[in-house]
């Protein structure tokens, strides 16, 4: 790579081109809509020339010398027969025909207006508003003037027949105009007192010559524009009548030129850059052969890009045009011509114009041309700027591993021996870099490419990799492979958040999958169903750092959108921890080694006491404590319902739950991470899904359909809380046919029974699962896992066990299916609890057929939603994005976007950041707590020492992997540890 | 008929007469006028007296600070 010197951009400027500038930067002109002659070369001066740049490798650009691959290629041009309307401006060529005159080409706008509307557009452009609306406003005043202001020129009203046709609508003096002043010199039968006019009258009236007079009534001589208005006024007639009057593209032309500068300023254009006329092409210019490379088939035959195509279209109409004028072709040819001009040029800009048929390929597919080119999801701008494929990445199917940290992520070994890392052979890691490309492209910490001072880049392959090795030296790149401790950037779809994209360190791992540390899927909202992940290895050095300090997950365990932790123990760990701390169980020495075996606690504290056979045992809560901080002080009470105090690091009593140490908000996790730092809460978040993993296989934790099962007398009490239901229902029922069923305020009679039997159902159903409940024992898995909050819910729980309850559409109960009623099994209009979807049966019990069907009905709403939900939210997201991404936080504290508006004047109020700040609705920011922990720091050693030193780094950029005897280069020799 | 500046939902719009203070507000934020989030003259809750290129200094509760305080300019 050869060192640039960056440049800065000073600005760009946009505006319109001169006919001239195209000749000037035209490489050639393109004459023949010829492409390749027989022998397949490009024919001259045409649309392959060669001096517009060559794609064929081995051929020269005659333009700039090089080779294809380094020639960028060049504009050519075609000079047009006739000048046509540019597409893309069709509309502002329209607001200008509109507002200026049609004799002298100046705004119709006074001196005052005028200077309003340049005050009015130089506070929108300070103010940051839209500059089209001043002009759109300037246009619609200026179009009210019937004349002229300056040559006193009547205006014709301006029609535009889209996309590119403009006619004058002008009132001319009517064929039959002497008819018309005939008829209204006539005597009005129906009035006695009108005797009509005599045409000495009318001339007197109107100060036209007698014999003029009857010159014109004779229809001899047609009156010119002041004498028919004069007679208009006099008779009290109209004698015009509207007439069309098509402005071709070189009238336009020509009015736009004598548009002065000035006018076009008040309408916010610049005419130094964009005079309105070079809206009217002249000439086309041709874009590079680069831009649209022609494609050899297998049967050798050439396929022409669609532009080239819709060039040959262009040059070819040019030409019959030419040819055509110079015979002196009849008008109406040459305007059929010009038309068929206007189209292509029209076409070949943007080919999806309303009211324009689309141009076609032979095979009738519409051709792609310049504006298909940049719009859309697959357009050059959301297509290939904003998002392109990249190299260095891979993508696989995840499958978790407990045994990893969750800083780490599993990189099956053929992963890692195809993506490279660099590394600068120096005088201190020559060694090293010679052992990887001694270990050849196959081997695992080998190398694939080497690159030499001189810049030659070198395969490695098993042949010459050891004679390579040898001539590595310093100042040699050597493309290694990923090895462990290696800083990765992971990444799951949809990237909804910014957790979605994290750093990982890399652990080289057999088999085919990423692997992944269970406690990192809440962030990446990921499970093992088949869900398949990306990886992107980093190439420099910054971008390496940068993910090591910011996006390191153990960075990313605080969530910037509710302040508390994202990443903690889930599911398994939860039930873990709860059978581990719920009723304080006790272990022998060898148990709780056992248990503590996967952390770093080797070491087991003093026994909680000695059990009745002498030997010492342990109880749950001091194994956990174990784990914590030793200095943590924490009041918070637990999803299971009991209050959890740790005082000095020492759980002393309360239940360990997803209150404690859940994803989403786990207290522990969360103080951890504030008070202490994210490296100890991600050695914290580690060692408690060990230390879960090992406690729940200790216990041993399973779920079976028998868990679900209550006592026969339980069953008894649900069904008679079902009937009690049925019973209150059908008071209701017979309340509403006689007539006496009181309506809620608001609510019709009909609205108001639904109401009440909805509501009476589902209390059956909750007094079913109260009954359900009060027959489950606590050590029930399923109880377990719903009250630590592990998986599934009471509710859950009771449909298993109880009842399944009423299913619902929309909200209501379910009313579709047959006329007045759901299925043919029911009478018409059976108001009743089961001719309506109630599910009185227990998933354990089964559903009956027709419950069945109602459940599936329910079902399917929820599918239905949760698709409907994830494509309108994806959208919203989308546009939320776009309105969103440029606003930044100053360093002022204030919220600006990039034009300096601010948008808040203190971030979110506050100014404080979320993940910074330990609050909430119902928790105010705890300034005693706060103020306790400095103060007593503030007495120590250790803190003076700090503060005299200046603040302390902490040390979150240590790899894992960093220390000695780590380097797996080195060890390839050895085969095994086993 | 309503007056809506009176109404609990709406924050106190308070007009800055004095071009000093709006000097200071600017200086406050390193921002010129036009930076400012804009209001629309015919906007209910402002005082009848604001004008196109006067300031309101607006004072509203939150949810994260007690009073947050927003100051925007008045445009036609």
């Amino acid at each position: 790579m050869s060192m640039q010197t960056p440049k800065q951009l000073g600005g760009i400027s946009f505006g319109l081109m001169d006919p001239e500038t195209y000749r000037d930067m035209s490489a050639t002109k393109v004459i023949t809509a010829d492409t390749y002659d027989d022998d397949g070369y490009p024919i001259d001066m045409g649309l392959m020339d060669p001096r517009l740049g060559v794609i064929d490798p081995g051929l020269e650009c005659r333009t700039c010398g090089s080779h294809s691959g380094s020639c960028n290629g060049h504009f050519g041009h075609i000079e047009l027969a006739a000048p046509v309307i540019h597409v893309g401006f069709t509309k502002l060529i329209r607001r200008l025909l509109r507002s200026t005159c049609r004799e002298c080409g100046r705004l119709a706008l006074e001196e005052h207006e005028r200077e309003e509307f340049s005050d009015r557009y130089e506070r929108a452009r300070e103010l940051g508003d839209d500059q089209t609306d001043v002009l759109k406003a300037a246009v619609r005043q200026a179009r009210k003037a019937s004349t002229c202001p300056f040559c006193g020129e009547p205006q014709a009203d301006i029609k535009h027949e889209k996309p590119t046709t403009y006619y004058e609508v002008q009132d001319v003096l009517s064929g039959e105009y002497s008819e018309r002043i005939a008829e209204a010199m006539q005597p009005d039968p129906d009035d006695e007192d009108d005797t009509g006019t005599t045409p000495s009258e009318l001339a007197d009236e109107t100060g036209i010559a007698l014999d003029r007079i009857n010159d014109i009534m004779a229809g001899e001589f047609r009156p010119r524009d002041e004498d028919r208005r004069a007679i208009e006024r006099a008779l009290d007639v109209d004698l015009t009548e509207e007439d069309m009057n098509k402005l071709m593209p070189s009238d336009v032309r020509d009015w736009f030129e004598d548009i002065p500068d000035g006018d076009l300023e008040v309408l916010g254009i610049d005419a130094e850059n964009s005079r309105p006329e070079w809206m009217i092409l002249t000439v086309l210019p041709v874009p590079p052969v680069t831009t649209r490379p022609s494609i050899t088939l297998d049967n050798g035959q050439r396929s022409e890009d669609d532009l080239t195509h819709k060039l040959v279209d262009i040059i070819r109409i040019n030409q019959r045009f030419m040819e055509n004028r110079e015979a002196g072709a009849p008008q109406l040819i040459i305007e059929d011509l010009w038309e068929l001009l206007q189209y292509h040029v029209t076409t070949f800009i943007d080919n999806e114009i309303s009211g324009t048929p689309p141009a076609r390929h032979r095979s009738g597919r519409p051709l792609k041309t310049l504006s298909q080119r940049l719009k859309g999801k697959e357009g050059r701008f959301r297509g290939s700027l904003s998002g392109k494929r990249v190299n260095f990445s891979a993508r696989t199917v995840i499958s978790p591993d407990p045994t990893l940290s969750l800083n780490e992520v599993g990189v099956p070994d053929r992963v890692a021996t195809e993506m490279t890392q660099t590394l600068n052979v120096t005088e201190r890691n020559v060694e090293e870099a010679r052992q990887y490309v001694h270990n050849g492209p196959e081997a695992h910490p080998g190398a694939n490419y080497v690159r030499r001072p001189d810049g030659r880049r070198l395969k490695v392959t098993e042949k010459n990799c050891e004679e390579l090795a040898e001539k590595v030296e310093e100042g040699w790149e050597v493309n290694r492979h990923l090895i462990d401790g290696d800083i990765v950037i992971f990444n799951r779809q949809p990237s909804l958040h910014r957790m979605s994209i994290m750093a990982h360190e890399v652990v080289v791992m057999p088999y085919k999958t990423f692997r992944l540390n269970t406690t990192v899927c809440p962030p990446y909202n990921a499970d093992f169903d088949g869900d398949e992940m990306n990886m992107h290895a980093l190439q420099n050095e910054e971008a390496r750092a940068e993910a090591r300090v910011l996006m390191r997950v153990q960075e990313q365990i605080l969530s910037p959108r509710f302040g508390e932790n994202i990443i903690g123990a889930i599911q398994d760990h939860i039930s873990g921890t709860y059978l581990l701390t719920h009723t304080n169980p006790e272990f022998t020495e060898t148990q709780a080694l056992d248990l503590l075996r996967a952390t770093r606690v080797d070491e087991l504290p003093e026994p909680d006491g000695i059990d009745d056979d002498g030997t010492e045992y342990w109880t749950g809560r001091s194994l956990f404590s174990e784990l914590l901080p030793d200095d943590l002080e924490l009041e918070f009470t637990s999803s299971t319902g009991d209050d959890v105090v740790i005082e000095n690091g020492q759980l002393v009593e309360g239940t360990i739950d997803e209150d404690a140490v859940g994803a989403f908000g786990g207290d522990v996790v969360d103080t951890i991470t504030k008070v202490y730092s994210e490296t100890r809460a991600r050695v914290f978040i580690n060692e408690v899904a060990a230390l879960a993993m090992r406690a729940i296989m200790h216990f041993g934790f399973s779920i079976g359909i028998d868990d679900e099962s209550i006592p026969p007398e339980a069953e008894e009490q649900v069904d008679e809380a079902i009937d009690n239901a049925y019973d209150h229902i059908e008071e209701l029922i017979e309340t509403y046919e006689a007539g006496e069923l009181e309506s809620l305020p608001g609510r019709t009679v009909d609205e108001t029974l639904e109401m009440k039997i909805m509501q009476t159902l589902g209390k059956a159903r909750d007094s079913a699962g109260e009954i359900a409940d009060q027959h489950f024992g606590d050590d029930n898995p399923a109880v377990v896992m719903a009250r630590s909050g592990a998986r599934g819910s009471m509710l859950n729980l009771t449909q298993m066990a109880g009842c399944v309850g009423q299913q619902a559409v929309r909200g209501e109960r379910i009313n579709r299916g047959y006329e007045d009623r759901t299925l043919s099994h029911y009478q018409p209009n059976d108001l009743s609890a089961e001719a309506h979807g109630f599910v009185e049966n227990s998933y354990r019990a089964g559903l009956t057929p027709r419950e069945f069907f109602f459940h599936a009905m329910g079902g399917r709403e929820g599918l239905v939603d949760t698709a409907v939900r994830t494509s309108k939210s994806g959208y919203l997201q989308r546009r939320l994005i776009n309105a969103l991404s440029e606003l930044e936080a100053q360093y002022d504290g204030s919220v600006r976007d990039t034009s300096g508006t601010v948008v808040q004047f203190e971030f979110g109020e506050d100014g404080t950041s979320p993940i910074k700040v330990s609050s909430s609705e119902d928790n105010d920011i705890e300034v005693d707590r706060i103020a306790d922990r400095v103060l007593t720091a503030e007495f120590e050693d250790d803190a003076e020492k700090e503060e005299f030193l200046g603040r302390k780094q902490r040390p979150t950029n240590i790899s894992e992997h960093a220390g000695p005897g780590l380097n797996k280069a080195q060890g390839l020799g050895v085969d095994s540890d086993d | 008929m309503v007056n809506v500046t009176d109404h609990e939902l709406v924050p106190d719009h308070e007009l800055l007469d004095d071009p000093e203070a709006v000097e200071e507000v600017l200086a406050e934020y390193n921002v010129s006028k036009t930076d400012l989030p804009r209001i629309k003259r015919t906007d209910p809750a402002l005082p009848d007296e604001a004008e196109p290129g006067d300031v309101v200094k607006i004072v509203r509760e939150s949810r994260t600070t007690d009073q947050a305080i927003v100051y925007r300019l008045v445009i036609s």
